[in-house]
């Protein structure tokens, strides 16, 4: 394997008395479509907060195809692409406006900006809702926006918090295909998320983190071993709720 | 069903007292504020008793009430979980029942008996005789029950706009008038007052058309009924009570549609043009073109312009009506427009929000942070600019004194420099997280960073005061010199000062910056817009 396009070394980060992050290492190969999964409050925002630049890890090392993310943010972040998980969105500016506005942040020309933000609202079939107030898109919209956003700048490398929450499945499957597209080309996606059918189903790469550390990595087939993801992923994070005890009156219509 | 609903309104209230300290402090002032409404409305009733214009100012009054009833559900829609009928379509209620119950729910609480309180005051003020005293407690109790009535109805029949983003624009709107009203009652009123501009006889003959209107027709009602005509007062009070009727049965058939009538705050509009402007000027054109349509389209963002000019009128209320025509209020008024332009603009990071992840992820270095904060500043000061300097010649010419306006401009200039120098700093050193609470359309600084507000306001008040002082000297200082000359060069040195400070405040902010923008970004997270 050459140089990975993510590697993790150490990464920490502590929340007063919560250990959020406590030393995860990762190391993703180019091209690779990867998941990052875990139970609610896992770390995984957190993580791929400090790994995007956004939030200032307490110890650890990040290097995006070998250019550490803290040492020169402006060299890493010219390389790398964010969705955030609630793709919260300039409301006041249509889906059009948006996506230029994001390619000329990232110094596209006006006229570049403005065509490759054609382009993608017609990959992510917004183009019928390009003039409309972002203010008034969809969850599944928003995403597919907020996806256009961070690929304009046609990054090597791609970050993504929980893509698909909420997404209904045509824009779900929109979504699929451009990325699954994106990694074939030889760019890399890591995304967060707790849909274990998903990550089965696009991902060769999968790790998994619970309470801050990362409890599984590898290939798909080597972390669920056999069996499904989401079998994997529950013995090893743990079951989480009672087997519906004291419910009994749950399902009774009688009163 | 009545009872159940006023019930559910005392436990929301007691509620606000048992959750956090901001809900507890809101829910105190409130009461505090009901109470203080009461006992000054009464008081201010009861002093009219044997003036000529009584009934003419009670029936302002009374009419007043009706319009804070009219508008301030309007911005507090949501806050009151009885007001949307959306919150009541899943249960299995008639109209009917529900209705009287809303009523009910609407008239438990600190303000609809203030209102009832302090409206009371006309017992002293108006009536003059027993039956007048009675047909006033008759008629400040419909006009109570007609503000309630009123508000419901608008509240409902507005419910499915209301909860659109376009009907939340235009309820945040609400807010400048709201102002503006709050301003001539703090400012303008007392002042005419004092000049003896205003008194009771300035209020002779409003009531003309006033009379006909619901809250006039409870005035003159206690009137007639205190002067000998207990006939025309029940007439009156009769009239009043079928409009009450009316607006009840409207308000029922609004009801009854709004809890089967779908959501409609999916349509959307659509905006014209072919893209972002100014894209030949790099990254800072790029930034100022989006800031230049949030200052168009955003409703928080035209609602600071508007504050920002009723300030300046507000500032200068003592020389537009009053006796104090020295240029010394216009200035004033310059430096507290320019200010509040700054603590306005000082928080640009909590009020962009989590969308400033978008910025931050692309953003990286001096170079592009300094195009950053200076793109902000153009377009503000391209709004900024124009408009304290319009508003500055307009105080001059209410004032009789247009020159005067040069030096209002001179100050302008240097403060609107300073506001925006202060503005870049502050939102980089102190950035705090804005909140909109469930329903209102007004924001504010998040619970716990009230102190951080608080800091950004005062900070710029003081900052931009003390940075136009050797503009305000200079004014002084050349006070002997021929005007012709003295304003060209006072206005062009105030320019070049000004654009030095605004220039070295986006210098200093795009160091601080470029150290702190993860910081920034995880703050501009904690907002909830």
């Amino acid at each position: 394997m050459g140089e990975p396009a993510i590697a993790v070394h150490g990464l920490r980060k502590r929340f007063g008395a919560k250990e959020a992050v406590a030393g995860i290492d990762l190391e993703i190969a180019a091209g690779s479509f990867a998941g990052l999964v875990g139970p609610n409050g896992a770390g995984k925002t957190t993580s791929l907060s400090m790994m995007t630049g956004l939030l200032r890890p307490d110890d650890g090392r990040v290097l995006i195809n070998g250019i550490n993310v803290w040492a020169d943010p402006p060299a890493a972040k010219a390389i790398i692409g964010v969705v955030p998980a609630e793709a919260q969105l300039f409301e006041r500016l249509s889906g059009a406006e948006l996506l230029e506005y994001a390619g000329r942040l990232r110094g596209l020309p006006a006229a570049e900006a403005r065509s490759r933000a054609a382009q993608l609202l017609d990959v992510l079939d917004l183009t019928a809702d390009a003039k409309r107030l972002t203010a008034d898109y969809s969850t599944g919209m928003r995403k597919k926006a907020a996806l256009g956003c961070a690929l304009i700048h046609n990054p090597a490398v791609l970050f993504l918090d929980e893509p698909l929450e909420g997404v209904d499945p045509v824009s779900a499957d929109v979504i699929r295909r451009l990325l699954s597209d994106y990694t074939e080309s030889g760019s890399t996606v890591l995304f967060s998320s707790h849909v274990m059918e998903l990550v089965e189903q696009v991902c060769d790469h999968v790790s998994i983190i619970d309470k801050g550390h990362i409890v599984a990595t590898g290939t798909l087939d080597e972390v669920r071993g056999g069996k499904t993801l989401q079998r994997a992923f529950i013995d090893l994070v743990g079951p989480r709720a009672s087997e519906g005890e004291g419910l009994s009156w749950l399902g009774s219509s009688s009163s | 069903m009545a009872w159940l609903l006023v019930q559910l309104k005392l436990r929301l209230l007691t509620n606000a007292l048992r959750s956090s300290t901001r809900a507890k402090s809101s829910f105190i002032l409130s009461t505090t504020c009901a109470a203080l409404v009461a006992v000054g409305t009464f008081t201010g009733l009861a002093l009219l008793r044997g003036q000529s214009t009584s009934v003419d100012v009670t029936a302002v009054v009374f009419t007043l009430f009706a319009f804070g009833w009219l508008t301030l559900p309007l911005l507090a829609f949501g806050l009151d979980g009885t007001l949307d009928p959306a919150t009541l379509a899943l249960y299995p209620l008639r109209t009917r029942p529900l209705a009287v119950g809303l009523l009910a729910a609407s008239a438990a609480g600190a303000w609809p008996l203030a209102n009832v309180l302090g409206l009371l005051g006309t017992t002293v003020g108006l009536a003059s005789s027993a039956l007048g005293v009675v047909i006033a407690v008759v008629a400040v109790l419909l006009e109570v029950l007609f503000c309630i009535t009123l508000a419901r109805f608008v509240t409902t029949g507005m419910a499915n706009v209301l909860r659109s983003r376009r009907g939340r624009d235009f309820a945040a709107f609400l807010f400048i008038p709201i102002v503006v009203l709050y301003e001539t009652f703090t400012q303008v009123v007392p002042r005419l007052a004092a000049n003896g501009q205003l008194t009771t006889s300035s209020f002779s003959g409003v009531d003309a058309w006033l009379r006909w209107l619901p809250p006039g027709l409870a005035a003159h009602a206690i009137q007639d009924a205190s002067t000998g005509h207990p006939g025309t007062a029940l007439l009156r009070l009769a009239l009043l009570a079928a409009v009450i009727v009316a607006l009840g049965w409207l308000w029922v058939r609004a009801l009854g549609r709004a809890l089967v009538t779908a959501d409609t705050s999916t349509g959307s509009s659509r905006v014209r043009g072919r893209g972002l402007p100014f894209g030949r000027y790099g990254l800072r054109g790029t930034v100022a073109a989006r800031f230049w349509i949030y200052q168009r389209r955003d409703p928080t963002a035209l609602i600071f312009w508007g504050i920002t000019a009723v300030i300046m009128m507000a500032v200068s209320v003592s020389a537009i009506v009053g006796q104090n025509k020295s240029p010394g209020v216009l200035i004033a008024s310059a430096v507290f427009g320019a200010a509040f332009v700054g603590v306005f603009h000082a928080n640009m990071v909590g009020w962009t929000g989590p969308p400033f992840v978008l910025e931050a992820s692309a953003l990286s270095g001096r170079r592009s942070l300094r195009a950053y904060l200076s793109g902000q500043n153009l377009a503000h000061g391209a709004i900024a600019v124009p408009l304290l300097i319009v508003i500055s010649f307009g105080i001059a010419l209410l004032t009789r004194h247009p020159a005067y306006g040069f030096l209002g401009a001179a100050v302008d200039l240097a403060g609107i420099g300073a506001a925006l120098a202060l503005g870049n700093i502050f939102t980089v050193t102190d950035p705090f997280p804005i909140e909109k609470r469930a329903g209102s359309p007004v924001r504010t600084t998040a619970a716990g960073y009230g102190s951080y507000g608080a800091g950004s306001t005062f900070g710029n008040l003081f900052g931009v005061a003390l940075l136009c002082v050797p503009v305000i000297v200079a004014v002084a200082l050349t006070s002997h010199v021929a005007a012709s000359v003295r304003m060209p060069v006072l206005i062009v040195c105030a320019a070049g000062y000004g654009l030095a400070l605004a220039w070295a405040g986006v210098r200093i902010a795009a160091i601080a910056a470029a150290q702190r923008l993860p910081e920034m970004a995880q703050m501009a997270l904690l907002s909830k817009l």
